[in-house]
């Protein structure tokens, strides 16, 4: 009697993990946006944080470009023009909206997590781009989707440390706003970078906020100090054409190493084409992933996203930048 | 809307033939943010996108989102409504609303300090900071342009230093660097989840701004130093006291607001409220106060708030560019400005 009863438990305990199984995997197999279809009309927000920066203008028309691309899409683009305020009312805009998936490159990660939240909780997957808000993709968020700061940099040290320094010498470094998380990571891998030459010194390193201006003074002020620098490596474009002006005016031929890779006329991809610049590291905008990953929540039905996907830089040199600067 | 009135009565030098004559553009350029409010309304209604035949526009989240994006530059323009009518201008506002936010996350995270104390702490620098600036201008008659544009600088730098250049997350909990859990409310929405405690703070101030522009022996001093600083001053009225009271007012409001922005965003930055002195401004205007001076109204200011707001919401939700709305809201500015001018010419006020 004992044995058949507790056989009868244990059947019973069997049967309703199993159910449970069943309830789980059920639950796992809803796709992520229940009006998924083929041949569906769908709308992505995106909340930009601030369109004033030519990097994330650069974005916006990535973005565009590859939702063009299908069909079913419609892309709408809200400016948070640098303010944490606007970008959540605009978020929220995004959720009254009913959008189908919402894009977001917080302009600051604390501030826009709340409105994050109540995206998620409406039932919108939301796509990290490029800057994270707290808490973990897959989870608190949908996806992140973006480049790694320190490997672009670190890239840009090795491409240093063996084609254009493979003897030494002296290099130096233009940080962008310091304590912003950017800079630090590529200041930190360029560092990282660098070392598997150890007759590279890295004799001054300065912070000049991302901007032209300050970048052409400080590096002027770097030329003077030391004359030999052979390398310069500034953590933005726009600071590798402030430095490249401040080389011109002391009459040094320096390679510089710009990041970012914006195309355009002002770009770092033009400059190295025509010879100003050594090289520069794309930093990729992750537009084209977003509108994959959104083709596969919406138009696949998918169940599950890759939480993190990381995108790899591309290395502008002389040798690319010319049929690269031609798209 | 009785303002008008208190300011004439209070204004010796306005001859009394003008406040009997009913000019209909008077009476338009009185109420013109309200009409403008509405006008924005109607056209959000009509525009608005619809789904399953809801007006998204009127959607109460939607209405809430639109209150709650006004409400820190809202209690700064109310602020900024008291200076204007006495003929001033705060440029502070925006900096001292990124240092009180500093300032508020920094006692409360790494000061340990509680919740009243960081308030009453905050709100007490705001005075002090709008009295400093008042007493600056009074004392050595300088602009009030040139004062609050270095009080600006001052509180950016002042914010930069605080926050030892970095922003302050805010965290909730019980403990040393945990920011008391209450502290979040502000960032919350009360009555079943639809009306902002961001804007029940916004609309709180506003109603006793109205109340003690419109009630009290203040508030018709208010009008009265902007109407006719002399004249003001032969009445006896004390003007350099009034003066210096209107910058602690919009210091308090920029406080405040800082005070909202903290609790709301979680987070204090040196860059917070960067630019809101100009929305503020353009929102005093557009409520029928005159940059001149001795005429405005409070009712007009808040509805100029809401109406800026509910202008951007229906852009975006038709996902028109931001230039668009930039453009749009320029055109309100200098509509509104045009209509003052013509009233002012009208009543043979031209100053």
């Amino acid at each position: 009697m004992r044995t058949t009863t507790g056989s009868r438990v244990l059947k019973a305990a069997l049967l309703a993990g199993a159910g449970l199984c069943i309830a789980g995997s059920a639950y796992a197999a809803n796709p992520l946006v229940k009006a998924c279809s083929k041949d569906g009309q769908f709308v992505i927000g995106f909340s930009q944080a601030n369109n004033a920066e030519p990097y994330r203008q650069h974005v916006n028309d990535e973005l565009t470009a590859a939702a063009k691309q299908v069909p079913g899409f419609t892309l709408q683009i809200a400016d948070g023009a640098g303010n944490v305020n606007t970008q959540t009312s605009q978020v929220d805009n995004f959720i009254t909206q009913k959008v189908d998936i919402l894009l977001i490159s917080p302009f600051e990660a604390a501030p826009l997590t709340p409105a994050v939240k109540r995206a998620m909780d409406a039932g919108i997957p939301v796509i990290e781009l490029d800057r994270k808000t707290v808490g973990e993709p897959g989870k608190d968020y949908t996806a992140f989707i973006g480049g790694d700061n320190f490997k672009i940099a670190e890239e840009a040290g090795k491409f240093t440390a063996t084609k254009l320094l493979p003897d030494g010498g002296e290099a130096a470094v233009l940080e962008g706003l310091p304590s912003s998380t950017p800079a630090v990571e590529r200041l930190n891998g360029f560092k990282e970078g660098v070392k598997g030459n150890a007759k590279i010194q890295i004799v001054a390193e300065q912070a000049a906020d991302w901007v032209p201006d300050k970048a052409q003074t400080a590096f002027a002020a770097m030329l003077q100090a030391h004359p030999d620098i052979k390398v310069l490596y500034a953590s933005n474009d726009m600071m590798a054409a402030g430095a490249l002006l401040a080389a011109k005016g002391a009459g040094k031929d320096v390679k510089i190493i710009g990041t970012d890779g914006l195309p355009g006329p002002a770009g770092g991809i033009e400059a190295v084409a025509k010879g100003d610049w050594a090289a520069t590291f794309t930093y990729p905008t992750g537009a084209k992933e977003a509108i994959d990953m959104s083709k596969k929540i919406l138009l696949d039905c998918a169940t599950s996203v890759d939480a993190t996907v990381t995108v790899d830089t591309t290395a502008i040199t002389p040798e690319n930048a010319k049929a690269l600067a031609g798209k | 809307m009785s303002d008008q009135k208190i300011e004439v009565a209070a204004n010796p030098a306005v001859p009394s033939a003008a406040k009997r004559r009913v000019d209909p553009l008077a009476i338009v350029v009185r109420f013109q943010s309200l009409i403008g409010l509405v006008l924005v309304a109607i056209g959000g209604i009509i525009f608005s996108p619809r789904r399953h035949g809801e007006i998204l526009f009127l959607n109460p989240d939607n209405i809430a989102n639109i209150v709650r994006a006004v409400s820190e530059t809202g209690i700064i323009a109310i602020g900024m409504t008291f200076v204007i009518i006495t003929a001033g201008i705060d440029l502070s506002v925006g900096a001292v609303l990124g240092l009180s936010s500093v300032v508020t996350a920094s006692m409360m995270i790494s000061g340990g300090f509680g919740l009243i104390p960081t308030i009453l702490a905050v709100l007490v620098m705001g005075i002090v900071f709008g009295t400093v600036q008042g007493t600056i201008s009074t004392r050595f008659r300088l602009e009030p342009f040139i004062v609050t544009l270095a009080g600006l600088q001052a509180a950016r730098g002042l914010a930069l230093i605080v926050s030892g250049n970095q922003y302050i997350n805010i965290s909730y909990g019980d403990g040393p660097g945990l920011a008391p859990p209450v502290f979040a409310v502000l960032g919350e929405r009360l009555f079943d989840n639809t009306v902002p405690v961001a804007t029940i703070v916004f609309i709180i101030f506003a109603a006793i701004a109205t109340l003690v522009l419109n009630t009290t022996r203040f508030g018709r001093y208010v009008y009265a130093v902007g109407g006719n600083e002399r004249a003001a001053r032969i009445s006896g009225v004390p003007v350099s006291m009034v003066k210096i009271a209107v910058y602690a007012i919009t210091g308090f409001a920029s406080a405040l607001a800082g005070i909202v922005h903290a609790g709301q965003f979680n987070f204090g930055s040196a860059n917070d409220g960067m630019g809101y002195e100009l929305t503020a401004i353009a929102a005093v205007v557009i409520g029928g106060t005159s940059l001149f001076g001795g005429a405005g109204s409070m009712v007009g200011t808040v509805a100029g708030t809401i109406m800026l707001g509910a202008l951007a919401n229906i852009l975006q939700l038709n996902n028109i560019t931001p230039a668009t709305q930039l453009l749009a809201t320029a055109a309100i500015i200098v509509l509104a400005a045009v209509l003052q001018s013509l009233v002012r010419r009208r009543e043979g006020l031209g100053r």
